[in-house]
């Protein structure tokens, strides 16, 4: 345990946390999106990766062109491959397909240096949006032709590729969407040839403007289903929007499990306290040492039951009080399948998901004091110890969510 | 008359053995019972921890603690209580 009873790094000015997220809706007949999103921090070099594919047509069709166009193009660029060479490798290997006789996916990919300058290669996708605080920024970009082997499974189009870098600031955003976006609303009377790009930026800048500091998953989310009312809720092509914002961290902190050493609890009770951020206790006992340290109590809520997940609990200074392994367990599961919210189910789980999505960088303090009744034989099993699902849920949230994850142990 | 307080542990052990079917008690209460008994819950009460015979899920009626709780049993209980104030 740190001597100094304390957690966070010191947020003085100048702390930049790159907050990557996206949303997308499938096209209305598909249970697979073909339009695929791929992000990744890559801790050996510190590069932030994100990559939006568009797979020609839709369904699982598309998905596994955009899959495989993603992939490669995400991979190319943390190896450090020309831009040039890697767009004609990914085009020249993708599958074509039968009806059409064409291979073919877009992509948009932002690759993030440590030292926040960004390049960006777009190839057949929107132009994307970058906004510096609340105003639009017009980006320089390269334009490169690149050669398509085959040329009878490709389109007869020209493939142009455009390359454009600059140095990220704090509070900047990048917004790349698919056409999913600017052609919503074909056809009908308010947008005849479709949402359009300036239209599509416009109510970006709008909803920024209205909410300075919007995070990137609302932004996403708020972009998606503009898009979709377009499209009478029905959408008429997958549906995606990606956005990167440097921001201020959001912090949370999340105790679960008693200490070990009794003495400790008061220690732990002062950490708590001191927070700056969200926090969570995940845990009736941990919960009711707190709540005897702070001078204060937990109520449970007993208006709002789920039958799978223990009922939240209220305590005053804490955002969320629930119950341990079970929630856990289930909190792992959801951010493993990457919905929102299942079943449009309200309990413990989900809020505590929205609170870690909501969140830049999550602190866990776990306490290894044993509970004898989770070793009995007969409980049933899968009650998981807690230090393993606590490593699954920070393994989900860095390599699915991009988030920042400390643990340490009490 | 002072009303009777029902306590549900709602804690890991608990809820895995049943207490998620305790928590809808004050529905599944007779009439007779329904305003005469307070329905709460609680966390951890640590009756699961050391070498307790009983098995979980624990309820507090009033005072007393039940261990192997179950709806009928509860109602039993509440019942005698009543009667025999």
């Amino acid at each position: 345990m740190n001597t100094d009873n304390s957690i966070q790094a010191d947020t003085g000015s100048g702390e930049t946390f790159i907050e990557v997220d996206h949303f997308q809706m499938c096209k209305y007949n598909q249970h697979s999106p073909g339009d695929v999103f791929l992000s990744e921090k890559n801790p050996a070099d510190g590069h932030t990766i994100t990559t939006l594919s568009d797979g020609l047509g839709s369904g699982i069709k598309a998905d596994v062109l955009a899959t495989l166009t993603a992939t490669m193009a995400t991979k190319f660029i943390a190896a450090d491959i020309p831009a040039k060479r890697a767009a004609e490798i990914i085009m020249n290997t993708l599958p074509v397909c039968k009806d059409r006789g064409i291979s073919y996916a877009t992509f948009t990919t932002v690759d993030i240096e440590p030292d926040a300058t960004v390049h960006i290669l777009e190839y057949d996708n929107p132009p994307y949006l970058l906004v510096r605080q609340n105003t639009a920024i017009d980006p320089v970009k390269e334009d490169t032709e690149f050669e398509r082997k085959d040329k009878n499974t490709a389109p007869k189009v020209k493939a142009i590729l455009h390359y454009s870098t600059y140095a990220a600031k704090p509070g900047d955003r990048l917004i790349f969407f698919s056409d999913g976006v600017t052609q919503s609303g074909m056809g009908t009377p308010a947008f005849p040839f479709g949402w359009g790009v300036e239209n599509a930026y416009t109510y970006i800048l709008d909803r920024i403007r209205d909410k300075l500091d919007i995070s990137a998953r609302e932004l996403a989310h708020s972009v998606v289903q503009e898009a979709c009312i377009h499209d009478s809720f029905l959408p008429k092509d997958d549906i995606s929007c990606g956005v990167v914002y440097f921001r201020n961290p959001r912090d949370t902190l999340i105790l679960t499990g008693p200490p070990l050493n009794p003495k400790s609890d008061e220690a732990l009770s002062g950490l708590f306290k001191r927070f700056a951020g969200k926090k969570v206790i995940a845990g009736g006992t941990t919960a009711n040492i707190m709540a005897r340290e702070l001078s204060t109590k937990v109520t449970v809520n007993m208006d709002n039951l789920d039958p799978d997940i223990p009922p939240y609990s209220d305590m005053e200074g804490t955002d969320l009080v629930c119950e341990g392994i079970i929630t856990l367990g289930a909190v792992a599961d959801i951010l493993e399948s990457g919905t929102t919210s299942p079943l449009g189910r309200d309990n413990a789980a989900t809020r505590l998901v929205d609170i870690f999505r909501n969140s830049d960088r999550i602190y866990f303090v776990v306490g290894t004091r044993i509970n004898e009744a989770h070793q009995d034989p007969n409980m049933p099993e899968g009650l998981e110890i807690r230090r393993n699902i606590v490593k699954k849920i920070s393994g989900l949230l860095q390599e699915k969510y991009l988030k920042e994850v400390h643990i340490q142990y009490m | 008359m002072k009303k009777i307080k029902v306590t549900i542990c709602t804690g890991t052990a608990c809820f895995v053995m049943g207490a998620s079917d305790l928590m809808l008690l004050k529905e599944k209460l007779p009439d007779e019972l329904k305003n005469k008994v307070d329905v709460a819950g609680c966390t951890c009460m640590n009756e699961c921890k050391g070498d307790k015979n009983g098995m979980p899920p624990y309820v507090k009626i009033g005072d007393e603690v039940m261990h192997h709780a179950n709806v009928p049993d509860i109602i039993s209980r509440l019942t005698e209580l009543v009667e025999g104030k």
